[in-house]
Parts: structure tokens; sequence; C-alpha cells
């Protein structure tokens, strides 16, 4: 659907975004990472034709952004704001029209998507009249009126209480379901985690991670398994250190161990087993060992990743364990 | 990069909607007039009635008079003085009659005495050599800087006082005022070769429909930019403007801003041509003045370059800087410039085929109010080269505002927190 190609953006001779490659899949929700000054917005205003990159290519579905494909994206930016002297259903009508809607359309859109965001009693209301939080969830249906195929969500939870985060989750997975296609910019990794299918991390204009976000956990995971479980054994083959870690046993393996031979040899020694996994580590410690370590694509070395490579590209070499 | 034309109308027809159904709008427009009618009202009648008080007041002047020569002198001076005025008429509706008692005192010590005292409203001294120096002294308890009505009084009584019994009344009354009925003939507008009489009212309208019509021009065009300047500020400050430029790209958000904006301004100033043709149309009926439709063709035209020229800066103004107070403080150099040529009024309009008035009109910044000063001045014949020349300059200012604008309104719309440098303002307007 989207695909990113080489793409350069310098400012003052020094290369904000430095030839990034990447695609986002029909129907998935993609995550881009990456800490602050990373390159995040300047690519994203690049995707959304604000600005123009110095080389490279963006196209969506093989035609270049922008021109006749702007009402097909949709963008809710990390700094944003409203038109605060208008009723709540013309700020959100007004950008129905400039997607291309009718008036009445627009309107209708406007009203069904404030009702489903509980706003249905407010849509007359002026928008300065409104809570930072519901002002939230207007901005929010800013970047789904018009039903753009890509939208493109900069730290969309910030601001949110639990409940409308959970709201604002489920509208993502309705409009995911509906086909459209999403790109969420956030630092909170959990939701990346329980959102996104796939990611790529950025650092200093780089390509640093990409790949579906099971694999990069996988990819980075300790060798290791957490187990709840009854008393060990004062030892077990193939386990290097036991220790405590959050109510369960985090059992680090021997390099030649695997997960399967030591659950076997603890079952054989009549270890009462509750419930057991694979050790990962959080997507959150992986940035920041990413971003701490500076480790990173290096397209001179290895090429910009393509669609038929397989979908976990991995760091500079080193990186993982 | 493409251009809708669909979205650029949806812009203009938002911002023009929004800005015309704020209070501060509608107050613009029926307060503005109303409350300069009430200012011009308690500016003029005080004025007037002041005259009048003055002249009630006045009942007894007192009269030392060591030379002899007002030995025979009226006893009375008579007269009228105006207590009303008529807008709709440009005239004086009423008029109210005095009379002063003139009363002789034996000295100045005695009239003094008397004025102190309040016997008296004034006093005139008369030196023995009046004749020869011809200096007087009036002695007042109070006096009225804006009213020379009391002396107008004495002085017709000294004239009429110092001819009396040595010639006739009708030349006592010619000597008063001797040009009162003089009429002043010019060629005639409608006859070749031909004079007509001068008419005061008309003579009125001729030097304030100049002004009258520069400073509505001037005002279209401050009224629209800064529409421009608050609405551009505002939404970079409140960050609206980077998920619209997700789907609109920056010339049509300009040019819907720049249509829907200038529009607003056209609306407030075809609110107060209309009130004014309401209101002021009979002294214009009466004068008999007629605008020459070449002469509104060039007003329009004139308008619309000048606001896109104005328009454009304003918003390359608003996009560069980052809240309303410092775009405001860029933008009084640029809305003063525009204004510059009413200081210069009497020498374009009295003048205006001078170097002052011709360099004025074509010079981009000035051109739309100095070129309407000089097309709506009473002697006006300005060359038709003049009026190309000026008008290709403003339009050739007004292409390069606009396509600098749109470069520093692309860049500068997502630039926050740092107000640019001069050098890197110049980089962002040679960026393609």
């Amino acid at each position: 659907m989207l695909e990113v190609r080489d793409v350069v953006k310098t400012y003052d001779g020094r290369a904000v975004v430095n030839r990034v490659s990447f695609e986002v899949r029909p129907g998935e929700i993609f995550a881009l990472l990456g800490p602050n000054g990373a390159g995040k917005t300047t690519l994203i205003r690049m995707i959304t034709d604000i600005l123009k990159p110095d080389s490279g290519t963006i196209t969506l579905d093989g035609r270049p952004v922008g021109g006749g494909l702007k009402h097909e994206i949709s963008y809710l930016p990390e700094e944003r704001g409203l038109y605060r002297r208008v009723p709540v259903i013309d700020a959100l009508a007004y950008y129905g029209r400039l997607r291309d809607l009718g008036g009445r359309e627009a309107r209708a859109q406007a009203a069904a998507l404030l009702e489903r965001v509980g706003l249905k009693d407010w849509m007359t209301k002026q928008v300065q009249a409104l809570s930072k939080g519901m002002q939230q969830k207007v901005q929010l249906c800013t970047a789904l009126i018009g039903k753009p195929r890509l939208m493109i969500l900069d730290e969309p939870f910030t601001g949110l209480d639990p409940l409308n985060v959970q709201l604002l989750e489920e509208v993502l997975r309705e409009r995911r379901a509906a086909g459209a296609t999403v790109l969420l910019s956030t630092h909170q990794m959990n939701k990346v985690e329980e959102q996104c299918d796939r990611a790529l991390m950025i650092n200093r204009g780089h390509m640093v991670l990409y790949g579906e976000v099971r694999e990069l956990k996988r990819r980075y995971a300790d060798h290791a398994l957490m187990l709840r479980a009854g008393r060990l054994p004062a030892s077990v083959p193939g386990v290097r250190v036991v220790e405590p870690l959050n109510g369960e046993l985090k059992l680090t393996l021997e390099p030649d161990a695997t997960p399967r031979e030591v659950l076997r040899s603890l079952m054989e020694q009549g270890v009462d087993i509750e419930a057991f996994s694979h050790s990962a580590m959080p997507l959150e410690d992986i940035f920041i060992k990413v971003v701490r370590e500076g480790l990173g694509l290096d397209h001179g070395q290895s090429g910009p990743p393509t669609a038929d490579e397989p979908a976990l590209h991995a760091v500079a070499q080193g990186a993982g364990r | 990069m493409s251009f809708s034309w669909k979205k650029t109308f949806t812009i203009a027809q938002r911002e023009y909607l929004t800005t015309v159904r704020r209070k501060a709008f509608v107050f613009t427009v029926i307060g503005t007039p109303v409350l300069y009618a009430v200012l011009m009202t308690l500016m003029i009648r005080p004025q007037m009635g002041d005259r009048a008080r003055q002249m009630r007041d006045f009942h007894v002047l007192g009269v030392v008079d060591s030379s002899g020569v007002f030995a025979e002198a009226e006893p009375e001076i008579l007269g009228t003085v105006a207590t009303d005025f008529s807008v709709m008429s440009a005239k004086v509706s009423k008029r109210d009659s005095f009379r002063i008692e003139v009363r002789s005192l034996p000295n100045q010590l005695e009239g003094e005495r008397a004025l102190k005292a309040g016997e008296v409203s004034q006093l005139l001294v008369v030196p023995a050599n009046y004749l020869e120096t011809g200096r007087l002294r009036r002695y007042a308890m109070s006096t009225n800087i804006f009213s020379s009505q009391d002396e107008r009084a004495v002085s017709g009584w000294v004239v009429r006082s110092l001819l009396r019994g040595r010639v006739d009344e009708k030349r006592v009354d010619r000597v008063e005022r001797p040009a009162r009925g003089m009429e002043l003939l010019t060629p005639d507008r409608h006859a070749a070769g031909a004079f007509e009489a001068h008419d005061e009212r008309r003579e009125m309208v001729d030097f304030l429909l100049p002004f009258a019509f520069g400073m509505l021009m001037g005002l279209c065009i401050v009224i629209g930019g800064q529409y421009l300047l608050q609405g551009v500020a505002e939404e970079k400050e409140s960050r609206i403007l980077e998920s619209m430029l997700c789907t609109v790209n920056a010339r049509e958000l300009l040019a819907g801003k720049l249509f829907g904006l200038g529009s607003a301004g056209l609306t407030i100033v075809g609110a107060w041509v209309t009130m004014g043709a309401f209101f002021g149309g009979p002294v214009l009926a009466l004068a008999q003045v007629h605008l020459q439709s070449a002469v509104l063709g060039l007003a329009i035209v004139y308008f619309l370059l000048g606001y896109l020229f104005y328009g454009s800066i304003m918003t390359g103004i608003g996009a560069i800087t980052n809240n309303m107070r410092e775009a405001q403080q860029f933008a009084f150099l640029f809305t003063f410039m525009n204004f510059i040529p009413f200081y210069l009024m009497t020498s374009i309009v009295g003048r205006p085929d001078s170097g002052v008035a011709i360099g004025l009109s074509m010079f981009p910044p000035m051109a739309p109010v100095a070129m309407m000063l000089r097309l709506s001045a009473p002697s006006a014949a300005v060359p038709l080269w003049q009026i190309g020349l000026s008008i290709a300059l403003l339009a050739g200012a007004a292409w390069l505002a606009l396509t600098i604008s749109a470069r520093l309104f692309r860049i500068g719309l997502l630039m926050y927190g740092k107000t640019p440098t001069l050098p890197e303002i110049v980089r962002w307007a040679r960026q393609s």
C-alpha cells in the first residue's frame, strides 16, 4: 500500500531522514518508533506531502503521494488543535468537506463519529466548551472522517484516560476491520505490542529496526523461561541461573539447552508446573537498548529492505543478544 | 503541485462565514459608523452650542475710549449665531439672534471694576493714539479657544462705529464684509469652455470625496490583511494547520484564506458605503456628485491588487511569527505604509500632478491609496500611461509578495518556538 523508498531529507547539510525505506501493508497497524529528534515527524510530513523529500520516492498503491491522493491519507499530529469558536459538528464536518465529502455527507459522518466516541450530546456546543479529553476525541475524529485509507496517528493516546484509550483501541480495530491501514507513531511501547503488526524504528534519521513486532521481540528475547511452579530442585540440567521475577521464576538457560529439554527434565523430577512461557524482552527495553547502543541498519552494507525480504530486518551485527 | 478550486472554495467559505458571524465583526460593521456619527455629533454640537452660549452670555460691552473716536459709536451690537447643523443637508439649520449693549465707561480702573463685578461681559479699551497705531485692548474674564464669535462681533462694531456718519449705510455694510457676496466661477465640467458657479457644498464634497475614497481603500486593504494576519497567527499558535496541510496543500490554504477574508473585508466596506450612501446621499445629490464609472473600475482593480499585496505580506508575517503579539509588531510597519499618502494628502489632492503625487502612486505599497486620491481630486487629469505603469508595478509587487509569502507560509507554518532570523527568512523565500 504505502511504499517509502530511499527517502532522504536534509536540513542545513544534516540528513534528518537518511535513506529510509519501508512499506506499510494494506489493513495493518504499523508502528513508527524512535526517540525524540529521530526524524519521525519529518518522515510523516513527507508521507503526508507536507514536505518534499530531497531524494527517494513515497507512493500509495504505486502512485506518488499528494495531489489527487491527499484525501486518502489523514494525519493526527502530536501537536494538534481545533477551531475553538465553532460548534463541534461544524469543526469536524469541515475536515470531511476538505476530504471531498459533500456538505450533507460530511455532517452525517461527523454526527456518526461523534456518537461513536460518546460526544453525541456535545455536537452543537462550541469546541472551546469541551474538556481536554473530549477535544482529544474530536481531534481523533478529524483523522477518521472521510474514511481515509491510510491514517497516520502521532501519539493518539496522549491525554486520554484508560476508558478512552480503550475506546480508541476499539475504534482502530473497527477501522482496520473495515480495511483501513494505520501508521501509529507513539512512545507507548505497550500499545505497540498490543496493537501493531509490524514496526519501524529510526534513530538519527537512520533505520534501526524493521519487521514484525512478534519477531522483533523474539529476536531480542533472553534465552530464558518464565515459570510459575512449585519448589525447584537445587540444580536443573541446562539451567544456568534461577531468579525470582514479578512473582514468577526466570530460568536463564545454558546456550546449548532448549526450553523443551528443560521443561521435560523438570516434569521428570516431579516439579508441579502451573504455567510457563518464553522470556521476552519488552519492546520498551528493546527500544532503550537499541537507542543507547546506537545500533542501526547500515544501508551501505545491507541495502534497503524490500518487500520480498524476511519480515525481520536484523539490526547491525551483534544486536539482539 | 495540483490545485483544487473546490477545496479553495471550501476554505474561503469557512473563513468568510466564521468571520462574519463573529460578534466583533457585527460590531465593526454597525458600531464603527455609529460611533463615528456619535463622535462627530459630540464634537460639532457642543462646539456650536458653545458659540451660541458665548454670545447669549455676552450682554454688555464696556468701552473706555481715550481717543474720542467712538464718541458717536453705535449703542448696541446686533447679530445672529448658528446653533444647529444638519448632516443631511450639510447646512446650518438654525440661527439665534443676539443683542449686546455697548456701555461707555470713564476710565480703565472703573472698567476693570465693572468687568470683575460682572456689570459688563467684556471691556474694550481704546488708547488715545488708536488711529495712529490701530492698537486696542479687549479684557474678558474667560475665553473660548475654539470660538472667535465674540471677537467678530466686537470687530464689526468697531468698523461700523468708525464709519458711522461718514459714509452711507450700504457702504458700511459692504466694508464690514466686503467679499460676502463674491461668487467664484470655475470651468464647467459638463460644458467645455464655459464657467459655472463654484458651489461651497460641492467644494466640501470635492475635498472629502478623495479622502473618503482613499480611506475606504486603505481600510479595506488593512482590514482584510488584519483578518489574514490574525487567522494565520492564531491557527499556527493553536496547531491547527499541520493536520489541515495533510488534506490540502499550502497554495489551496493560502488562496482560500485570501479569498474568504478579503471578502469579509469587502463586506465591511460595502456595508459602510451603503450606510454612507443612505445617510450621505442627499449631500452628494445636492453637490451633483457622480463618480465616473472608470474611476470605480480602477478602484476595484487597485483594491484587488492592493489587497493581494498586503494580504500576502500579512500571511507571510503570520506564518513566520509565533503568536499574535509578535505578528502585530511586524505588521505595523506595513499597515503604516499604506496610510502614508494621507499624511501627504494636501499635496496629493492639491497638486495631483506633482512629483510627490506621481512618485507615491508608482510605489506599490502606497499606490492604491495615492492613486485613488489623485484620481478623485477635483483637478485630476492623470495620464493613462501613469495609471498603466502604476497598475503594472503594483501587480508585479503583488505577484512577488504572493510567491514569497506562499514559500514562507509552507515552511513557516511548521516551525514553532523560534522566530526566524532575516537570513533564514531570505533562505526560506528562495526555496522553491
